[in-house]
């Protein structure tokens, strides 16, 4: 069991790869934002990579362990202490019965896993452990956790002395400029020549209204096809308007002039259009991202994106070393 | 009198006023107690208040309203 001292900032409880086959019912998959750094979390100290492991975000929680655990820290770096001792990431060592694990304000990225040996143990909800906490489902009686809670955690004796090499960790940098790779469509038709153009080749900034439901971007104007300004009225006034429809995971969803990469929590359906679709396998540079970061997009085929998800799938099944 | 600064807890967007159009919370020499709002970070559509955590005079901003910042960044000096 794991008492909760300090929340940090909505840290939540998600399973990979979440809460699947409902988002025809609105149930996003939710999941750890950064599977990669989650997966490698849960490799170190001998989980299954599904077992739920803690999401951190921009500012750790303050845990107190009241039993011993084997436990790793991945992802984002939050200068991971155990009492008053740092304690190395992308690593599996030994907590002891009553110490405190304290993560803090993040330094480099923006996401950080913990993975405790057994997993965490709260109550599946339709198959997945993972927090959807706009709707109050999963994770710690739907939440994010709260100060005061104690969380359940499966007993296992785990894998000390566990370590990922650098080659294959997450490129997590202090670099404020990422390359993102989208695939084109659904809507791709809906923008001229010189709108592909604009986006291809221009730098997009993260706004601070981003969340793990979608990533709002700044940057330059879009221009639209004759699909987008010479269409039927019931797909509405805007240029970025259509008839609602479903949306892709990873959507680049256009609102008027403003692109938000639908993500891990974002909506099933709408009335804009999704001219790009960002890969699953750069899930993990967005969600290790910071506002005002740069966002530069690259157009790959998608048999180049599932090559992309089947490296970090072969590089999370053989990663660690003990 | 020594010099305090004010770090940012969290990375995002720091903001000197409550809302557009309102007065900043603190101006440049204005007194400030323990736990004074001093300024917002917008951060995952929410907007998190930094409080001192020393009393004193505000000598300056460091940052600009609506410039980014990392967790860390100093935000303002007090003399205290």
């Amino acid at each position: 069991m794991l008492e909760v001292l300090k929340p940090g900032l909505e840290t939540t409880i998600q399973d990979f790869p979440g809460r699947l086959g409902f988002w025809e019912q609105g149930f996003p998959p939710s999941g750890p934002f950064d599977m990669w750094s989650h997966r490698l979390a849960n490799a170190l100290v001998g989980n299954d990579e599904h077992a739920a492991t803690l999401e951190c975000q921009f500012l750790g929680p303050s845990l107190r362990f009241q039993r011993g655990a084997v436990v790793a820290v991945t992802g984002a770096d939050m200068a991971p202490k155990l009492d008053d001792l740092s304690v190395p990431l992308w690593e599996s060592f030994r907590v002891r019965a009553g110490q405190v694990l304290s993560l803090g304000p993040v330094r480099i990225g923006a996401r950080s896993y913990i993975a405790i040996a057994g997993g965490i143990d709260t109550p599946p909800v339709l198959g997945s452990r993972a927090t959807f906490h706009m709707a109050g489902v999963g994770g710690m009686d739907g939440y994010a956790l709260k100060a005061g809670q104690v969380v359940p955690i499966a007993e296992a004796e785990g894998t000390l002395g566990c370590r990922v090499p650098e080659e294959f960790r997450p490129e997590i940098r202090a670099k404020k400029e990422w390359c993102i790779e989208v695939v084109a469509g659904p809507n791709d038709d809906w923008i001229d020549s010189a709108g592909h153009e604009m986006f291809l080749s221009s730098p997009w900034f993260l706004q601070a209204k981003s969340n793990r439901t979608g990533f709002r971007l700044g940057g330059p104007e879009w221009t639209f096809s004759e699909v987008a300004t010479n269409k039927r009225p019931e797909h509405g006034q805007d240029p970025s308007n259509i008839l609602d429809h479903g949306y892709p995971m990873g959507a680049v969803n256009l609102c008027g002039q403003t692109p938000i990469i639908l993500v891990v929590d974002g909506p099933s359906t709408g009335g804009f259009i999704n001219p790009y679709t960002v890969i699953s396998a750069a899930f993990w540079k967005l969600a290790q991202s910071c506002p005002r970061d740069i966002y530069r997009f690259k157009a790959v085929s998608l048999a180049e994106a599932q090559g992309r998800r089947r490296h970090i799938d072969a590089i999370c099944a053989q990663a660690v070393s003990g | 009198m020594t010099t305090i600064q004010i770090l940012s807890p969290l990375p995002g967007v720091f903001y000197r006023r409550s809302a557009p159009g309102q007065p900043p919370y603190k101006e440049e020499g204005a007194p400030v107690a323990v736990d004074d709002v001093i300024g917002l970070v917008e951060l995952m559509k929410s907007f998190h208040e930094v409080k001192a955590d020393s009393a004193g005079t505000v000598t300056k901003f460091l940052v600009d309203n609506e410039e980014a910042v990392v967790a860390g960044q100093p935000l303002a000096e007090l003399d205290g």
